[in-house]
């Protein structure tokens, strides 16, 4: 059966082209618009991986991925962020809420500025699902 | 009510990170969480004859959009924050309801309304239309000046013009959640000329007396939750009065509630925190009907 891997991001283009490069490569694609679909898929649907965007509506991915981190249940599925903002602020982003919220959270598995060529993508994937 | 979230809605003009960054004092309060809103004008992509629609155009229009949204995110996110964005084509005032709807800000911050006189004689100006339409605070934002320089503390001074409305009391409640974040808050009311018709200076005196006693424990309010306040009467024109008032405090913003009118009558004669905001040089902060 093939691996399902879910893609949040809010813009349609980005959605389409990697939903392309998924389905070209045999994983079956599932969709959300932003973090709150995104949760409520990943709960509802439990994808093998999760592709995020960061800047998005209702709900953030910076979020997404703490709440993902965080959650004894959902914290093994394997992260790629797929994003235009900097893993630089990325990091520092989640070091303040480390310090405001305590705790500590891992970082990315993958983190890959858009745009990437699907090849990239590709092989991104694959080092985390096969 | 507490500001955690608000909501910025930008056409890059003239309201830029520079602005944001003027209201990051809020999260002293409760902001942790900003969302911004790009609403791209329906006719620079409109069906145009011999090339239909602007697709092209669509697309460069929202990735500039994105590509500062994604800057400015940067910075709010290093600081812990959470952060959304909306580039859309569409109508400013209806996309600003949608987003509300799905977002739930406590605040807007907008810039002054770029219609044009005549336009705004027909359709109403952008924030005309804003008040009308929504219960949560708008803060109209300004550059102080024609250098354009945003006062790096905009809530260091703020004068708040009270009409003992109950969108005045709105104000007055959300403005007490905001203890650390205001410096020295001016309080004003003022007092109409025909209120002093009297052949008895006494009486006159009584008016001025009263209105500086209601305001003084109102004072004695804000000070009770730790903000800093001034009372202040004046009388005449209130449009005039306010902005004298603004000018003499050096205030750092304007703060008001809305009045009810009924729309033709606003239409022709405006109210007086909408034309405060839309012509003054002022920052304002509007506190709209509560229903």
């Amino acid at each position: 059966m093939n691996k399902k891997v879910l893609v949040v991001d809010d813009d349609p283009d980005v959605r389409s082209f990697v939903v392309t490069v998924l389905e070209e490569n045999q994983y079956t694609p599932l969709v959300a618009h932003d973090g709150i679909e995104g949760l409520e898929m990943i709960e509802k649907s439990a994808p093998d991986l999760v592709i995020l965007d960061v800047l998005m509506p209702r709900g953030s991915g910076i979020r997404l991925y703490r709440h993902l981190k965080t959650d004894d249940v959902l914290k093994n599925i394997p992260v790629i962020m797929f994003t235009g903002i900097a893993l630089k602020s990325f990091l520092k982003s989640q070091k303040a809420l480390d310090e405001f919220k305590g705790g500590e959270i891992p970082r990315p598995d993958i983190y890959l500025e858009k745009p990437v060529e699907p090849e990239e993508l590709v092989r991104a994937i694959q080092k985390k699902i096969g | 009510m507490e500001i955690k979230k608000l909501l910025f809605v930008t056409k890059f003009e003239d309201l830029c990170y520079d602005a944001l960054n003027s209201l990051l004092s809020l999260r002293k309060a409760a902001l942790d969480h900003v969302v911004f809103l790009n609403v791209i004008e329906r006719e620079k992509v409109s069906m145009k004859r011999g090339s239909g629609y602007l697709k092209e155009e669509e697309v460069k229009l929202k990735e500039t959009a994105n590509i500062r949204f994604i800057d400015w995110a940067e910075n709010l996110f290093e600081l812990g924050m959470e952060v959304g964005a909306y580039i859309e084509v569409s109508d400013l005032i209806p996309e600003i309801l949608k987003v509300i709807e799905i977002e739930k800000p406590d605040l807007i911050v907008i810039g002054r309304s770029h219609k044009r006189k005549l336009e705004q004689l027909y359709s109403r100006s952008d924030i005309t239309e804003l008040t009308r339409r929504v219960r949560i605070p708008i803060l109209v934002f300004k550059h102080l000046g024609e250098d354009k320089v945003v006062p790096e503390e905009l809530f260091k001074r703020p004068l708040f013009a009270t009409s003992w409305s109950t969108s005045s009391e709105q104000a007055v409640s959300s403005l007490k959640e905001m203890g650390k974040v205001i410096g020295e808050l001016h309080l004003m009311h003022v007092v109409n000329e025909k209120d002093l018709k009297h052949p008895n200076s006494h009486e006159v005196q009584k008016v001025r007396k009263n209105e500086r006693k209601r305001l003084e424990n109102l004072c004695d309010e804000f000070e009770a939750v730790g903000i800093s306040a001034r009372p202040h009467v004046y009388v005449g024109d209130p449009e005039k009065e306010i902005l004298k008032a603004a000018k003499e405090y050096q205030a750092t913003m304007i703060i008001l509630g809305v009045s009810e009118r009924s729309a033709i009558l606003e239409r022709w004669m405006g109210s007086i925190a909408r034309n405060i905001a839309d012509k003054s040089i002022y920052p304002c902060l509007l506190f709209p009907v509560v229903s």
